[in-house]
């Protein structure tokens, strides 16, 4: 592709001007994603390389892009180092609260999708002003039920504190997913006889699943990556879940960038994963020719 | 606009083969199912969700209210017995200097941050927008710092702005800006904001930019073809046709942004825990640090009110365009 543009003959100005024009904007638009592009990744690709340099690679005045020689036995050291608890705590959190929200924002997702319930409109609007509410609000109380239960310093009393803003955020979700099931197949099945209860066994859960695995995520990555919480309600060592282990591991004087690094990785790498996975789910009609083919 | 569940007419309710001998039953049958069916079941369904909102969030609200009347330390929150001290605590608030000057960094940075992620995120969604090679890929990339955790991404951006071996520092030396030479972006106010800003929205802006990219391409092609015929150019029809299609949907992002960037905590803890000496506090810390490390937990909870109020207001202003939008009532 050669940028020259001919002469402009002061007849035909209008056509060559508007295809250099064309073109600026052509080039304007790859330069704007290039720099857009590396805007994003960028910090993601530093971490990893951070995360497997040498040592003496890491702190140098002119950054090394590439490392000499790749300490993937950085991440076996960072797991071994206690990091393998930080990350089954995260993960029996974060997997107890997804069972027990989405269970109960299913029910009450269905309900307000389907079923007449009296307060409906409020209570749409309780679940919407609940993703708005700041933690802080709730932390004293809970905090204090907590201590007095003595369910600080234990994973149970941080899955309670988790459903406080995941099931609503969950409710929120599944609802517009059984809304979008056509109440038409229902319908059908209350017809040929079904129960409610069949009609949701045989056609709803089905439909659903979608919707279900779709808030499923949305609940693990929200408890996965919460950090005010565990930070007030666990203090014991042992107990951590990783943004805490993280974040004390950030504080702490001569760090090594590198480990952080590796524990940002391994911290990140689950929840990106599964993000991109709901970001496909989430567009992707469901339901799009249940009804009529 | 609910629809009415219909029960269907001149069927029978149940399998009911041959009919013989259920006359009455059957009938009883079918109306305890109906009432099962449209009364207690919907009720039945919620209960549980209703119940933990209730419990989890219902009661620490209102129980914080309480608190902010109260002198409460450590003993007296989990033991009881603490002394009613009316409005003291929001007096204390607002005589304070430190808390005056948390009240406004915390509107001036949460302001800053939604500017930069709303006209990044609208810059990005006209360029995503636009026919090119790599838009897929592009669309992906860009979803990566919103996928990220916040305490990931503001642990990697403090090494980032790291002074002696930041990329940060090292790019904006290389460019020309040599002052930049071992800068030290956590030892002050404003450049230690800017970079924790920096990661707010670099975190924020996929949100905006996907959100007005859906709706970009929701609007209908006519229209613009319409208005192109007409001889308008690509910043006419962006600034008289798109911008004003857009315009509910803009507003819902302008709170939704500012609801969050109110609330941030995370960045700011792992970044700079609030200091050097307090002055990169916003309200959520300052509120945590209150209630955990002072134990002052009325004060605390009077902050934590004020904090509520302020979002409170936002919400409604929320709630009211999302319904205009869309209508709730579905």
């Amino acid at each position: 592709m050669t940028a020259i543009t001919p002469p402009a003959a002061p007849a035909g100005t209008t056509r060559p001007a508007r295809r250099t024009q064309a073109r600026v904007v052509t080039v304007l638009t790859y330069a704007a994603a290039l720099v857009l592009g590396a805007f994003s990744v960028a910090p993601l690709v530093w971490m990893v390389l951070t995360s497997i340099k040498p040592r003496a690679e890491i702190l140098t005045r002119d950054p090394v892009f590439w490392p000499s020689e790749p300490q993937w036995g950085r991440y076996v050291d960072v797991l071994e180092r206690g990091f393998s608890g930080y990350l089954t705590n995260s993960l029996t959190v974060a997997a107890a609260t997804t069972v027990l929200g989405v269970t109960v924002a299913a029910l009450a997702g269905y309900s307000l999708a389907r079923l007449q319930v009296g307060l409906k409109r409020y209570l749409l609007l309780v679940v919407l002003a609940t993703q708005m509410f700041p933690m802080v609000v709730l932390i004293i109380p809970l905090f204090a039920v907590m201590r007095n239960l003595g369910l600080l310093d234990s994973l149970v009393g941080l899955v309670i504190a988790y459903l406080s803003f995941t099931t609503p955020l969950a409710v929120w979700i599944l609802r517009g997913f059984f809304a979008s099931i056509p109440d038409d197949l229902e319908d059908a099945a209350l017809v040929d006889g079904c129960t409610r209860f069949g009609a949701i066994r045989r056609i709803v859960v089905p439909l659903a699943g979608p919707g279900i695995a779709a808030s499923s995520i949305f609940v693990f990555i929200a408890a996965w990556n919460e950090f005010l919480f565990a930070l007030t309600f666990v203090k014991q060592d042992s107990l951590r879940t990783l943004p805490v282990a993280l974040q004390s591991l950030v504080g702490r004087a001569g760090a090594d960038n590198g480990a952080i690094m590796a524990t940002s990785v391994l911290f990140t790498l689950p929840v990106v994963v599964f993000f991109l996975l709901v970001h496909r789910r989430m567009t992707s009609g469901m339901v799009a020719g249940a009804v009529k083919g | 606009m609910t629809s009415t569940r219909t029960r269907p007419l001149g069927r029978p309710a149940g399998p009911t083969p041959g009919g013989r001998g259920t006359g009455g039953s059957g009938r009883g049958r079918r109306w305890s199912r109906h009432w099962f069916d449209n009364r207690a079941l919907p009720r039945l369904l919620v209960a549980p969700a209703l119940l933990l909102i209730f419990a989890l969030i219902g009661y620490p609200v209102a129980r914080t209210l309480w608190l902010s009347f109260h002198d409460a330390g450590l003993p007296a929150l989990t033991g009881g017995g603490m002394d009613f001290v009316g409005l003291s605590n929001y007096t204390d608030i607002a005589t304070d200097p430190q808390m005056r000057r948390v009240f406004v960094t915390t509107v001036v940075f949460g302001l800053a941050c939604v500017v930069g992620t709303m006209v990044l995120g609208i810059a990005v969604a006209l360029l995503l927008n636009r026919p090119f090679r790599g838009r897929a890929l592009l669309g992906v990339l860009v979803l990566l710092p919103w996928a990220m955790p916040k305490v990931a991404a503001a642990t990697v951006w403090r090494w980032l702005f790291h002074d002696q071996y930041g990329l940060v520092n090292w790019g904006l030396v290389s460019v020309g800006f040599s002052s930049f030479e071992g800068y030290a972006w956590f030892v002050s106010r404003v450049p230690a904001f800017t970079a924790i800003g920096v990661v707010v929205v670099w975190q924020s802006f996929p949100f905006v930019a996907l959100s007005l990219l859906a709706g970009l391409q929701s609007i209908a092609d006519d229209v613009v073809d319409a208005a192109r015929i007409d001889g308008a150019g690509p910043w006419q029809v962006t600034r008289h046709i798109t911008l004003p299609l857009l315009k509910p949907l803009l507003l819902v992002l302008v709170v939704i942004s500012t609801i969050w960037d109110f609330k941030i905590f995370d960045q700011v803890y792992v970044m700079t825990q609030g200091g050097p000496a307090r002055s990169t506090e916003v309200l959520s810390i300052t509120t945590w640090r209150e209630a955990f490390t002072q134990l002052d937990f009325g004060l605390a909870s009077a902050l934590a009110m004020a904090m509520f109020a302020i979002l409170s207001v936002i919400t409604v202003v929320y709630i009211r365009l999302v319904r205009e939008d869309q209508g709730l009532s579905r």
